[in-house]
């Protein structure tokens, strides 16, 4: 490589701006955490989902594509709990995530405008999200637990309804988790759409009145293409949150009834920390993390052409 | 205070017990490293009696270290791995037989027992045995907790049932669940008119997540079957254990006696606020009944899975000594076994009790500070008392059996379908695991 260069260049003896290292020097240290803890992990993983292993046993075989394979086998319990576990995850995206970008939406729209106790309603709703998710867990199981919990209470002693099972009904177990994720993470979306609210200029507004347009056609025509890229990063970012649930369904209903609510993270932790298979835990890892990479790379497509197509 | 009280005057027992039993070790002064779990309120117990350890033992240091048991589990395989293991670590039943079967912990060989004095009689026996595997054992139990029957007395009294006889067979369990029975129109269970969906009491609390299984477990037990058959497959789905699991399913749906779709919380809420008579669950809710002034006894988890023997499910703690590199200082094996050894002795047990343990021996059961205590009604049958283990497979094993107790309790499926479709999910991974434990 040092050939290469032009003589004059002076020697990597000297640290000064025209030195060829100085910005890989600068890169230095981001590029060693990057290696430690991105690329190295995921090389490791990557080993150990191609073998048998156990860190105790004297023997790692290599087993090839056996985990991945065992995945796409539907006569092993694991293909099975994995893919209805993916599905359960799905499920809780495809209907947490317009609620949180929506609710997130009305909201910061209701607490722009100049209303008594602004501050006080923003803090209240960005509030919860500083609660540990085993604080918001148990309170939401409590408020539907199937025989003492608030909303059965009501129904029962007020209206002289019987009880429902909330938390051991296949479908209705996903209303605590539904409800209580939007009232636990809905501040942080609010917040951002307040900041993109405050940055939308009065002008156009004025300008649009003038023109005679009401309060819909000012949202539709205005605030809304104007709010298209943090709506994109809102939504990008809920999304991947939203794949993630762990906490909320272990703490609610612990994957129940009959995994109908266990989430894939949560059946993976499952699979390497109750079975002690890391090898196909880790397989599990890579396709659920491909299957991710793909649908994020789908909705930045399909987003950010909405994105520009509006503005 | 009452700790030091108990184990200041404990001190000198067991110095007695202590000497007549063993040589203590002799050798050059050395430090070891101990590693549990005990993080909540047993925390300070455990290292009070550390303390007194390190204070009667001039030539042995222990050092200990409390971290949750999740964090263990994780880490203990890379800790051998490296050769970096702490000296000794307390590994729960549930784990106990992985960790053996992946060759993680070192055998205590009948020399070694001997060595360090150590009697095995002087535990219950399935508590002891809980650690054994393949005819070798690995530990020493140090904490125990079980599944008992809370009851009622007030209640039971209000029915017309003795207060100070609680069921123990099937039969005497079912009259008395069906006494205790009563809708909100004052109709008891089996008359005319009585609305099993409007209960004012009702007998007994089953519910759906893990402890709620292990009324299944304790009933299978009971009925002289297993969770796994002598080759260490799932089983839980023989005649016997389905006979025992429909027992307790019927409670539910033929006999009423027990609400449907419950959960923990609510049966225990149920329990506190003198709604149900028997409450079945872990020993660890004593305090909580205690510091509520109920009026409640506590009996061994009756026989209504059968009549074969007397079981219920308990959980344990034992003291380990992981594997170690090849050069590893005899020394430090020597000094932790005697730690082991000390540390379960029953001085040092009864001060452990203080957590909320049940006592690990018979001799410390003995004790007359139990003979006032609600708890000392189980005290006859602790050698009854049966952990999940002996398997290395636990996760497949018994992640399945909480699921099958779940869908056959919340009527998802017929009991046979359900244990049947358990065992069916357990043995496939069974399979596989077998693979990696070769």
């Amino acid at each position: 490589m040092s050939t290469a260069l032009p003589r004059r260049r002076p020697g990597y003896g000297q640290l000064n701006d025209s030195n060829p290292l100085v910005p890989y020097l600068y890169l230095l240290p981001h590029a060693i955490f990057f290696f430690v803890f991105v690329i190295y992990p995921v090389g490791y993983g990557v080993y150990v989902s191609l073998h048998r292993w156990d860190l105790l046993s004297e023997s790692r075989p290599f087993v090839g594509l056996e985990y991945y394979r065992a995945l796409f086998d539907f006569s092993t319990p694991q293909a099975q709990f994995f893919w209805k576990s993916l599905l359960n995850t799905t499920f809780f995206t495809v209907i947490s995530v317009p609620l949180l970008v929506a609710t997130s939406l009305g909201l910061a729209l209701l607490l722009n405008r100049p209303i008594l106790g602004r501050a006080f309603f923003r803090a209240v709703f960005f509030l919860p999200g500083v609660l540990t998710v085993s604080v918001m867990g148990i309170l939401w199981r409590w408020i539907f637990d199937n025989q003492i919990g608030l909303v059965n209470a009501i129904r029962t002693d007020l209206f002289g309804n019987q009880p429902i099972p909330f938390l051991t009904t296949e479908g209705l177990a996903w209303l605590p988790i539904i409800i209580g994720t939007v009232w636990w993470t809905i501040g942080f979306n609010m917040t951002l759409y307040l900041a993109a609210l405050g940055n939308i200029s009065r002008s156009y507004y004025e300008a649009a009145e003038i023109d005679g347009a009401g309060t819909w056609a000012k949202f539709r025509f205005i605030t809304l293409p104007l709010l298209a890229p943090i709506t994109l990063f809102v939504t990008v970012t809920t999304v991947l949150a939203s794949f993630q649930l762990f906490g909320q369904t272990l703490v609610i209903t612990n994957g129940g009834p009959s995994r109908s609510t266990q989430s894939v993270i949560q059946f993976i932790t499952e699979e390497a920390f109750t079975n002690y298979q890391f090898s196909s835990a880790a397989a599990m890892s890579f396709v659920f993390g491909l299957a991710m990479l793909i649908f994020t790379y789908l909705q930045f497509k399909i987003m950010a052409r909405d994105a520009k197509g509006g503005s | 205070m009452k700790h030091r009280m108990i184990s200041l005057t404990l001190a000198s027992l067991a110095a007695l017990t202590a000497s007549q039993a063993f040589a203590q070790y002799k050798g050059p002064k050395v430090t070891i490293t101990y590693l549990h779990g005990f993080t909540g309120a047993d925390r300070p117990v455990m290292e009070a009696l550390i303390k007194r350890f390190n204070e009667t033992h001039p030539n042995i240091v222990v050092r200990g270290q409390a971290q949750p048991w999740t964090t263990t589990w994780q880490q203990l395989p890379a800790l051998v791995a490296s050769g970096r293991a702490p000296d000794v670590v307390v590994i729960n039943e549930d784990q106990i037989t992985g960790f053996i079967a992946r060759g993680a912990l070192s055998p205590l060989s009948s020399a070694d027992l001997k060595a360090a004095g150590i009697d095995k009689n002087r535990f219950y026996k399935p508590l002891f045995q809980t650690a054994d595997y393949k005819g070798q054992s690995y530990g020493l139990p140090v904490s125990s907790v079980a599944y008992v029957m809370f009851y009622n007395k007030d209640l039971m009294k209000k029915v017309g049932l003795d207060p100070n006889k609680p069921p123990q067979t099937r039969a005497e369990f079912l009259k008395a669940a069906q006494a205790c029975t009563v809708d909100k129109a004052g109709k008891k269970a089996g008359e005319q008119g009585f609305n099993p969906k409007n209960l004012d009491t009702w007998g007994v609390s089953l519910y759906n997540n893990w402890v709620g299984a292990r009324a299944a477990y304790a009933a299978i037990l009971q009925n002289g079957s297993s969770l796994v058959d002598k080759n260490l497959n799932a089983a839980f789905n023989s005649p016997q254990a389905v006979e025992a699991v429909q027992f307790l399913v019927d409670l539910v749906t033929k006999y009423n006696v027990a609400r449907p779709n419950s959960t923990e919380e609510a049966e225990l809420a149920a329990f506190s606020q003198g709604k149900v008579c028997m409450f079945p669950s872990g020993q660890w809710y004593l305090d909580r009944f205690e510091q509520q002034k109920m009026n409640f006894g506590v009996a061994f988890f009756p026989r209504i899975g059968g009549s074969k023997q007397d079981a219920a499910w308990g959980g344990s703690s034992h003291l380990t000594l992981p594997k170690q590199r090849p050069n590893y200082d005899k020394n430090k094996r020597a000094a932790a076994l005697e730690f082991m050894n000390w540390l379960t002795l029953p001085a040092q047990n009864l001060t452990w009790t203080e957590t909320g343990s049940l006592p690990t021996m018979s001799a410390v059961a003995k004790d007359k500070k139990f003979a006032d205590k609600p708890i000392a009604g189980v005290f006859s049958k602790l050698s009854n008392i049966y952990a999940t283990s002996g398997f290395p497979w636990g996760g497949q094993v018994l992640v399945p059996f909480d699921n099958a107790w779940e869908n056959a309790y919340l009527g998802k499926k017929s009991v046979k379908k359900a244990l049947d479709d358990g065992v069916n999910d357990s043995n496939k991974q069974v399979a596989q695991a077998r693979k990696s434990f070769q």
